[in-house]
């Protein structure tokens, strides 16, 4: 039994550690790709740093999915 | 959690107009076209970010014509895409301070019909620019009078203002005209820390202007009554009290009592008691202002001021290029044209 509410905490931290980290990186991401945005409207060739720039929050996401991996496969 | 969502709209248009703000003509050029001829001179703006609108009205103008249209359609159109690219709260902010152009086009449009001006000789003057779109502007155009013109602005924020127009001089109901458009403008800007620079730009803004008229007035030996009904309130450093006691003061007066103010650092070196021409005044006045919109700009980058920026620029970049176009045409010296750009 507590073994099993040990591992529903676990699996909680590790949906909270991928969620959490995604939701930041959304609200990172939501001004970068506003102003990549603009800028390709104004000038196409920064098409790739645009899209560099936006996918940059996207390693916090990273981390997180880094955490809920250890979480789950080495506890 | 509000400006969170405020943010994206503000990254959008301040990404945007740091574009424009970079395609247009940088100080430095200003010297070469001053080396140019006029021909040349209206291929280097042919061949420039103005070639479209150049293009679209080489078959109506020509020449010096031609260019100075084109240049005035450029800032309608720049200024209107920023109106038509932003949303929400910037987007209100930016229309209220478009406004000028809405005063600008009905003070043309009613001097037109009180001087008996052709449709078409009034809808070139005017700079699509503000809330009222070209098909309005045309419309009021082709009004007979002066009355029916204020009667197809009943929609408008303006109406109230022009009904009190009772015929004779327009003077009157111009400087009210004015005065609305400011005072909707301080009504509309909010708490945010960069809208308390955008209000003390417009404050300045409005400093600038009562110098502006206090000069030409005072030269021109106004009595204080006149003055103070022509003079804006709601300046930075110019209060009530100030306006008061310049507008009482005589042209020598003035020059010497403008030391206390922080413009009389940019204007020290041209003003004298005998100065004969003030353009040298209005120069250094609009460059004063330009400074502080560049100044501010880089404060808060996710805020009004990049734009305000931006619009300031291509004001000035539109007037410059006029400025030496017109001055080359009538063949004045470099030495002149020079002073009056202002940079």
């Amino acid at each position: 039994m507590v073994e099993a509410e040990a591992m529903g905490l676990i699996a909680l931290g590790a949906g909270l550690a991928v969620g959490l980290t995604g939701l930041g990186a959304g609200i990172g991401e939501q001004s970068i790709g506003a102003a990549a945005i603009g800028a390709m409207a104004e000038d196409p060739k920064f098409f790739g740093k645009g899209l560099l720039m936006t996918v940059i929050p996207e390693s916090i996401v990273i981390f997180g999915l880094v955490v809920a991996l250890i979480l789950l496969f080495v506890f | 959690m509000c400006g969170l969502f405020k943010t994206p709209a503000y990254a959008y248009i301040t990404a945007r107009v740091r574009a424009r703000k970079r395609k247009l003509i940088p100080k430095e050029t200003y010297p070469k076209l001053l080396n140019m001829q006029l021909p040349e001179i209206i291929r280097f703006i042919e061949e420039s970010e103005y070639k479209k609108d150049v293009d679209e009205l080489s078959a109506k103008f020509k020449s010096i014509d031609l260019l100075e249209h084109a240049l005035g359609r450029s800032l309608g159109a720049s200024y209107r895409k920023l109106m038509d690219i932003s949303r929400g709260e910037v987007n209100y902010l930016i229309t209220e301070y478009m406004r000028r152009w809405d005063v600008w086009n009905i003070k043309t449009v009613i001097r037109g019909k009180y001087y008996g001006a052709s449709e078409e000789e009034i809808l070139n003057c005017v700079v699509s620019a503000g809330e009222l779109h070209y098909p309005e502007l045309e419309l009021m155009a082709k009004k007979e009078s002066i009355g029916d013109v204020i009667a197809s602005l009943e929609h408008t924020p303006y109406y109230p203002v022009l009904t009190k127009y009772e015929g004779g001089m327009l003077n009157k109901i111009e400087d009210e005209l004015d005065r609305l458009s400011y005072t909707r403008l301080l009504d509309a800007v909010g708490g945010s820390p960069g809208e308390k620079f955008f209000l003390k730009f417009i404050q300045t803004e409005i400093d600038i202007k009562n110098l502006k008229m206090l000069f030409r007035l005072k030269k021109a030996g106004v009595e204080r009554e006149y003055v103070q009904n022509i003079l804006i309130t709601g300046g930075l450093e110019l209060k009530e009290s100030d306006l008061t006691r310049l507008s009482g003061l005589s042209f020598s007066e003035l020059v010497h009592s403008l030391d206390g103010y922080s413009y009389w650092r940019s204007i020290s070196d041209v003003v004298s008691d005998q100065m004969t021409t003030l353009m040298d005044v209005d120069t250094k006045l609009d460059a004063h202002l330009m400074n502080y919109a560049s100044q501010i700009s880089h404060y808060y980058p996710l805020s009004i001021l990049p734009v305000l920026d931006y619009i300031l620029s291509k004001k000035i970049e539109v007037d410059n290029l006029r400025v030496i176009a017109r001055g080359k045409e009538l063949k004045l010296a470099d030495e002149i044209i020079r002073s009056h750009l202002v940079m």
